[in-house]
């Protein structure tokens, strides 16, 4: 029973035929398959299965992960009924350095390990499970499809734009009547993925943050008298709601909860010039550019890509997880939750992901995935 | 079997010795319970010090006296290349850390704090014990203490969600508009100095009150009824008998509440706006403070693989346990020296 199980993911996963790959995008290149795939057709073999004994695999990090993790634990419960997956949020940082510390089994992360972090922690890997992306929301009722830049973004971070009338904004909003109302910028206080994201956007776009704050799960804001702080992505959206005026990065999870509370979501303006909103389409035209060239450690950032279609700030859902577990059982009940996440018919499924508006790995990233999840052992 | 001595007949250097060799078995023991019992306070505390300057060690070396000169406190680019070097020590790129905006912002918010509370716990506490009937007293003193045992973190949320925007719409906005230098500029959405401040105040009250209550209740009767004798009213009354006497009280009472302030956490986090490295332009302005950012900046730390960030972090608290502990010397200090014997009447006239 357990092998014909998995004999139908083994075969589910080297399906040719993928419905997240991008047919119904205009302008990225096919993916081709990247240097360091092992294998093209998704013959790993993971490994997977339901653990002989009880096992709770406890995570921690991403609040932007959070939802879809929450919403993963019963299904994965009833494939799997020795797998119960206990999520937490906390933000993406204390998903990382909880995991290196050994506090929780795996920690969920949008950001990926810097390269100092996989030195000093050989055996660490960060897995993505899925493609995820971050809205830009503002408070103004009344104002739908509000047009901004990167680097619009940059200097009202930086305390350089005060005002929503502001010349630099109404440039790019024409016909738009702005209110003469001071933009009060919203942060992310805890140790933050979002910021991640947000940070290497403004990165990209504004070579004054990129020289000076630069990107982190923490960074050093610069002061703006009027900005606020706020903890997890439910904090951001709550803050926002309840101070006119506002602008804030909510990642995707959190887009139904901000637009039900009357924000609005800003159309950014990607590498190719056309400002675009995050959705299916978008999302994976970023994924598909980026995903071309991946470094065999996985850590791939998929911000301001080309393509005329790409969303701006799109991201992987890392897992951080050691390849040393200490039981077998352990290491087993994390293989199978992983493989369960990013398969077709489980945590990948479209109308899955979609409930919190994320989109499934490339097809040339899923064997990339399986192998870094079959190096899993305890 | 415990021989008697009377204590009369023995010189008293001999007898306590002879006392000390004459204790049975038992009381040997629960003397040397006690002893470790007694210690263990004091051990703990030497322990805990021990560890903290073990931890900032490398920051200490690392930073140098720029730790106490300097008002920028930057992690490093965690996803940079190259580090620095100090001393042997090594810092992720761009790494630097200083204390001073995190003083700075501990000293103003618990001084604004203090200069707040002191007067309204004061007032408070006077007009609890000489003017109100003791049913009131009673049920009102209740509820003063039930303010000192709500957690902290509860001030933090109703201050960033309630006080805070309340506040910023309508009384910060009147006192921007009298147009005081520091007390001016935009009034924020309510995280900010003043805000902070306000809740610290009120965290506080509670134990300056009572402190203060049990000082006005032991001012002796007979200076205040030869004060009505001499045909003081009661506000002069209280102004030159009932304030003279309680006046050191209330500076330790005040001394114990700051020693709180300071050490504050969570309230603060919430509601300060964490701005780091810069000093607030305006009293409406976001801050930060040392507990504070230890609380904020802990989990990025951690993934510092340099490990210099978490010692910083545990440099900035070891001045924040040398604060503490000065505070607290520093109150008991001046209890003690004017606790005995109240002052002339009339002091004050």
């Amino acid at each position: 029973m357990i092998l014909a199980a998995v004999a139908a993911l083994a075969l589910a996963a080297c399906g040719s035929s993928n419905k997240s790959s991008s047919s119904t995008t205009t302008a990225t290149t096919a993916p081709s398959s990247s240097p360091t795939s092992s294998s093209t057709n998704g013959t790993v073999n993971m490994n997977i299965g339901n653990p002989s004994s009880s096992t709770t695999v406890t995570e921690a990090g991403s609040s932007l992960l959070y939802p879809y993790l929450q919403l993963l634990v019963s299904p994965l419960h009833s494939a799997y009924s020795n797998v119960t997956l206990a999520p937490a949020a906390g933000g993406s940082g204390k998903g990382i350095s909880d995991t290196i510390a050994g506090t929780v089994n795996v920690g969920g992360s949008d950001a990926y390990l810097s390269n100092s972090e996989f030195a000093a922690n050989p055996g660490l890997m960060n897995v993505p499970i899925a493609v995820s992306s971050q809205a830009v929301n503002y408070n103004l009722p009344g104002i739908t499809n509000l047009k901004l830049t990167g680097n619009v973004l940059a200097e009202i971070y930086q305390g350089k734009i005060t005002k929503w009338n502001d010349s630099a904004i109404t440039a790019l909003n024409p016909g738009v009547n702005l209110p003469d109302k001071t933009i009060v910028p919203v942060r992310r206080v805890d140790s933050s993925g979002d910021t991640f994201i947000f940070t290497s956007f403004l990165s990209a776009t504004n070579a004054t943050w990129s020289s000076g704050p630069a990107f982190g799960t923490t960074v050093t804001w610069p002061a703006v008298s009027s900005e606020v702080t706020a903890s997890g992505n439910p904090g951001m959206v709550q803050t926002c709601h309840a101070t006119p005026g506002c602008i804030a990065y909510i990642g995707i999870s959190a887009e139904s909860s901000a637009l039900s509370a009357g924000l609005g979501e800003a159309e950014l303006q990607n590498k190719a010039g056309n400002y675009v909103q995050p959705n299916q389409t978008t999302v994976e035209s970023a994924v598909n550019a980026g995903a071309t060239s991946l470094p065999s450690n996985l850590a791939a950032p998929l911000i301001y890509e080309p393509g005329a279609q790409s969303y701006p700030i799109v991201n992987f859902e890392y897992i951080i997880v050691k390849s040393s577990q200490p039981s077998s059982n352990l290491a087993m009940a994390i293989r199978t939750f992983l493989a369960f996440s990013i398969s077709p018919t489980g945590g990948s499924a479209p109308a899955f992901l979609a409930k919190n508006q994320f989109v499934a790995l490339p097809q040339s990233v899923v064997p990339l995935s399986e192998s870094a999840i079959a190096k899993i052992s305890g | 079997m415990t021989a008697v001595l009377d204590p009369h007949l023995i010189p008293l250097r001999s007898a306590r010795r002879i006392q000390l060799s004459e204790l049975t078995k038992r009381d040997r023991v629960v003397r040397g319970f006690l002893l470790v019992a007694a210690i263990i306070p004091t051990a703990a505390l030497a322990f805990l010090a021990y560890q903290m300057l073990k931890s900032a060690y490398p920051a200490i070396v690392f930073n140098g006296w720029h730790f106490f000169t300097s008002k920028s406190f930057d992690l490093g680019n965690q996803y940079g290349s190259g580090v620095e070097v100090h001393d042997g020590y090594k810092a992720p790129a761009g790494a630097h850390y200083g204390i001073l905006s995190l003083l700075f912002g501990t000293l103003v918010s618990s001084l604004i704090a203090l200069l707040l509370a002191v007067p309204v716990s004061v007032a408070g506490a006077i007009l609890l014990v000489e003017k109100l009937p003791r049913f009131l007293q009673s049920t009102l003193g209740v509820f003063l203490e039930l303010l000192a045992g709500i957690p902290s973190v509860i001030y933090g949320l109703w201050g960033v969600y309630t006080l805070g925007p309340l506040f910023s719409r309508t009384v910060y906005k009147w006192i921007a508009a009298l147009h005081i230098p520091w007390l001016r500029g935009p009034t924020g959405a309510g995280e900010g100095l003043l805000s902070a401040s306000i809740v610290l105040a009120i965290m506080i009250i509670p134990i300056i009150a009572s402190i203060t209550r049990e000082l006005v209740r032991g001012v002796p009767a007979i200076s205040k009824e030869g004060a009505v004798a001499l045909g003081l009213t009661p506000s002069e009354t209280v102004r030159t008998v009932t304030l003279p006497y309680i006046r050191s009280g209330v500076i330790a009472a005040a001394i114990l509440g700051w020693a709180r302030a300071l050490g504050e956490t969570i309230a603060v986090l919430i509601i300060s706006g964490n701005a780091l490295g810069v000093y607030p332009k305006s009293i409406f302005d976001a801050f930060t403070t040392m507990a504070a950012t230890i609380a904020a900046l802990l989990d990025s730390a951690l993934t510092d693989t340099t490990h210099m960030a978490t010692a910083a972090l545990a440099e900035v608290g070891l001045v924040l346990l040398a604060f503490t502990l000065i505070t607290n010397f520093a109150g008991r200090l001046v209890a003690r020296r004017f606790s005995d014997a109240g002052l002339p009447v009339g002091r004050g006239v």
